[in-house]
């Protein structure tokens, strides 16, 4: 077992295992920091700031970032001094100054008290810069489809010249982590069409399931599934089916992997 | 004739980037042309030499010329003068005394200490030999031979603290570099000089470049490392080009590469292009520029001396904490911790620019009264106008006013004033700067050069900035100030990396000394300064005109008008603020207000 660490979280005394972070122990014990960039999946990069917290203990009392700092034996976080509480009500200001229309944003920030911002540009950019989708595609999927462009206030999200992007799958997992809807992936027809703010990042013609006929992946992405998934197992992907079908089918029988000799049961 | 054969004649002319944008190659050319016309090269040991930054860059190009021996030194010399001082001086034996170098030339070297610049304006950057000559690499020779915790010792012990800003104790870092687990270390040198206003770092590595990697080869040894990398700006090609010039001599005499001195240890040091971003000077974002990503800050809790260039332990130090080194080594700790003030030893340099008679590069004692260096070494401010400020550490340092002129100059006191030591810029403002306008002005540096990671600097510097602005033209309310100083505390604690923790130093610094100029600006709608254009008017005082006509001649837009000899009109509706009339005027008939 991992070695227990203990801390102390608003009071409350909290067990970690090593190496968790700040964020992780204060889930794990139910207490809500707020956060946009952090995501379970992948590594943290610490640059929305809104998790900030104040530490205490071993190390010298400071405001550090919860998603970076990890645990310590004898840690003291406290995450609603009046301090964390002024600087957190000014990043969601700032951050609604940009996007105030996105609903998961307004949301988190009624959540921690702000309803307000005095620090309307005129802008409606629902990104707030969080990176997930950056972060997602590049270190989870490993497509490299989105990346930045520009630096300080022009900083963004975009494809490689911002033109369609050659490298997406269109898998939409950039859709799916962003925390406020900011790029979007829609379905019509035949075609996915995976988009952020005044930007398309790819389209794709849709395969159809072989079982309910219905569109549902592109050729890319299925591809791309085969290459990582079923050819180092030395299994062939015989039909192309839809998740809802294969929800619906009844389990196939296991199947003995050629290439390990173990058992591998298809989905 | 032969009792002359063994006069020897040596022309030194700057060749820094000062020199070198005065005109130094071809004053170097011009010298050199007429030693030959005049037979000199052949008969004497005559011959030009090319040396780093003077210091006195205001007075460029500088060249001394020694005749066995004895020195004089020329100011502003042109090819024109270079051919007359060879005809007159060193023919005609009588100095050209009208082109020497004045009073101020030896009031501005009075106060200097020069440790680290001793060599630099003395020897020609591009030859290993005449280092060599002057005792250098011999502190490496030496070093190699002592033991590594001992050397770490030394420099503890000696006081050095980190010349790029931090002031953080080399010795120490070093030595917790030194204890850091693994195999493969790393010691890298950050050039990437980026204040506006600042010169230190490119000028040590124009004038003398073996300094920078004797320091290195030292602390590489004593960490234990075998790969060093400088990271310099592309922006310097003079300084990367004698860099790499410098480091080819040293490989060539196995003072890099394998078995250095003959010993077991192996060195090599590479060079590292910058690509001209400012955050990049930051030690996480000039790491991740090093290995070929794109130069952003990393979040750490985690020192970079434990984890830094591709996760090996890695060890930062500024050009100037390099140079100091082999001084140290050289020396003794003891002689290094005799110099300077109580808790900060040694030297700094400064690069003195701004309103000052003498810009230049100075080299001072740790402690020496600020008031010396604006008044004794830079010589005052021009035109007579009042001193009103310093602004100190570059764009996220902050501004010293006048009330403290006496203060010490070392990191403790600096930091107490509100601002920083920095890497060293020291940009003098006088009575017409506008305090607002200047936080502004690096304000919009921090925000353009931010990386734009993280919220609190990529949003919160673009609001203040507009705030600023806002200020600047007429627009402010009260509000506006309390909001700058809401911002200003979240952003230094949450920001990410260094360079967004300082930014709002220069708006907090000059909120502290200098808020009566806000609320003149946000109350009475007036800038004091006459800087902020839709807060100023100018106007001309009819007593103190006599009509000369140079404002109305000058005027680019035709405002203002009148009869010779009569006083002048400025029309309002016309004028756009350029100033030309105001810094025109011989009689201060021009008000502004």
């Amino acid at each position: 077992m991992a070695t227990m660490i203990n801390l102390t979280i608003n009071g409350k005394k909290v067990q970690a295992s090593e190496g968790m972070t700040v964020i992780e122990a204060a889930k794990n014990a139910g207490i809500f920091i707020p956060s946009l960039c952090y995501h379970e999946a992948f590594e943290p990069e610490g640059t929305c700031r809104l998790c900030i917290v104040e530490v205490s203990g071993p190390i010298r009392n400071s405001v550090r970032v919860s998603c970076i700092q990890e645990v310590k034996e004898g840690l003291v976080v406290e995450t609603e001094t009046e301090r964390i509480k002024k600087h957190r009500t000014l990043i969601l200001e700032l951050l609604l100054g940009r996007s105030p229309y996105s609903k998961e944003l307004l949301d988190l920030a009624a959540r921690c008290g702000v309803v307000t911002s005095r620090f309307l540009t005129g802008e409606q950019d629902d990104c707030v810069r969080c990176g997930r989708c950056v972060r997602v595609c590049r270190d989870r999927i490993g497509a490299y489809a989105l990346c930045w462009a520009n630096r300080g206030y022009e900083r963004k999200v975009t494809t490689d010249f911002e033109r369609l992007s050659e490298y997406c799958i269109g898998c939409g997992s950039c859709a799916q982590v962003c925390p406020t809807g900011a790029i979007k992936m829609e379905d019509r027809g035949v075609e996915r069409k995976i988009y952020t703010w005044g930007q398309v990042v790819a389209r794709f013609k849709l395969e159809r399931c072989k079982q309910c006929d219905k569109p549902f992946a592109p050729k890319k992405y299925l591809d791309w599934v085969r290459e990582r998934a079923y050819k180092p197992m030395g299994l062939k992907l015989v039909d192309i089916i839809c998740p809802e079908c294969v929800r619906k089918a009844e389990r196939p029988a296991p199947v003995e992997s050629p290439l390990t000799g173990a058992p591998f049961q298809a989905w | 004739m032969a009792s002359k054969t063994d006069k020897e004649i040596v022309i030194s002319i700057c060749a820094g980037t000062g020199g070198v944008a005065a005109g130094g190659n071809k004053v170097i050319e011009a010298f050199q042309q007429a030693l030959d016309e005049n037979e000199l090269t052949a008969k004497y040991k005559a011959r030009t030499h090319k040396v780093g930054c003077r210091g006195f860059c205001a007075k460029d190009v500088l060249v001394d010329a020694a005749i066995d021996g004895e020195q004089w030194t020329y100011q502003f010399v042109t090819p024109d003068k270079a051919k007359a001082i060879v005809e007159k001086h060193i023919v005609g034996g009588e100095p050209v005394s009208k082109w020497l170098v004045k009073e101020d030339y030896h009031a501005f070297h009075s106060k200097q200490q020069k440790l680290v610049l001793a060599n630099c304006g003395q020897i020609d950057p591009e030859s290993i030999e005449e280092y060599i000559a002057f005792g250098g690499y011999e502190a490496a020779r030496d070093a190699l031979g002592i033991d590594p915790d001992e050397i770490i010792g030394t420099i503890t012990e000696s006081g050095l603290r980190g010349r790029g800003g931090g002031g953080f104790p080399t010795g120490i870092k070093w030595g917790s570099c030194r204890r850091a687990g693994g195999d493969i270390k790393y010691v890298l040198c950050n050039a990437d000089e980026g204040d506006p206003g600042a010169f230190m770092d490119r000028s040590i590595i124009e004038g003398n470049p073996h300094s920078v990697i004797e320091g290195m080869i030292i602390g590489a040894h004593a960490i234990g490392s075998s790969q060093g990398f400088v990271y310099i700006r592309a922006e310097y090609p003079l300084a990367v080009d004698r860099l790499r010039l410098a480091l080819d001599q040293a490989r060539e005499r196995n003072f890099l590469g394998k078995n250095v001195f003959s010993t077991n240890f192996n060195f090599e040091i590479k060079v590292v292009l910058g690509a001209g971003a400012f955050v990049c000077g930051e030690s996480t974002a000039l790491m991740t520029s090093i290995e070929d990503r794109a130069g952003e800050p990393r979040p750490k809790y985690v020192h970079t001396t434990d984890r830094g260039v591709w996760g090996k332990p890695s060890n930062l130090n500024n050009v100037e904490t390099w140079a100091n080194v082999p001084l140290i080594i050289k020396n003794g700790a003891k002689w290094y911790n005799g110099i300077g003030s109580d808790i900060s030893k040694g030297t700094k340099i400064f690069s003195l620019v701004g309103k000052i008679n003498n810009t230049g590069l100075v080299e001072v004692p740790m402690g020496i009264p600020l008031r010396d260096v604006i008044y004794e070494i830079g010589g005052g401010i021009p035109k007579k106008r009042k001193f009103k400020a310093v602004q100190t550490g570059g764009p996220s340092g902050g501004c010293i006013p006048a009330s403290h002129l006496d203060m010490p100059l070392d990191y403790e006191h600096l930091y107490e004033a509100g601002s920083m030591m920095g890497s060293g810029g020291m940009i003098v403002l006088d009575e017409d700067t506008c305090m607002v306008d200047m936080a502004r002005y690096f304000l919009e540096f921090c925000r353009d050069e931010g990386c734009g990671q993280c919220t609190p600097c990529r949003e919160g510097i673009f609001h203040m900035v507009r705030l600023l602005t806002e200020i600047t033209e007429g627009k402010g309310t009260p509000e506006h100030i309390s909001i700058l100083e809401e911002l200003s505390p979240m952003i230094e604690d949450a920001s990410l990396c260094g360079l967004g923790k300082s930014a709002p130093n220069p708006v907090l610094s000059t909120l502290r000394y200098f808020r009566d100029e806000y609320e003149a600006h946000i109350i009475d709608k007036r800038c004091p300064a006459g800087v902020c254009k839709a807060l100023t008017t100018f106007t001309i005082d009819e007593a103190a005109c006599n009509g000369c006509t140079v404002c109305a001649r000058n005027c680019p837009v035709a405002a203002i008008t009148g009869e010779k000899k009569e006083p002048h009109h400025i029309h309002q509706d016309r004028c756009i603020k350029c100033r030309i009339c105001y810094e025109g005027c011989k009689f201060g008939a021009i008000m502004k207000g």
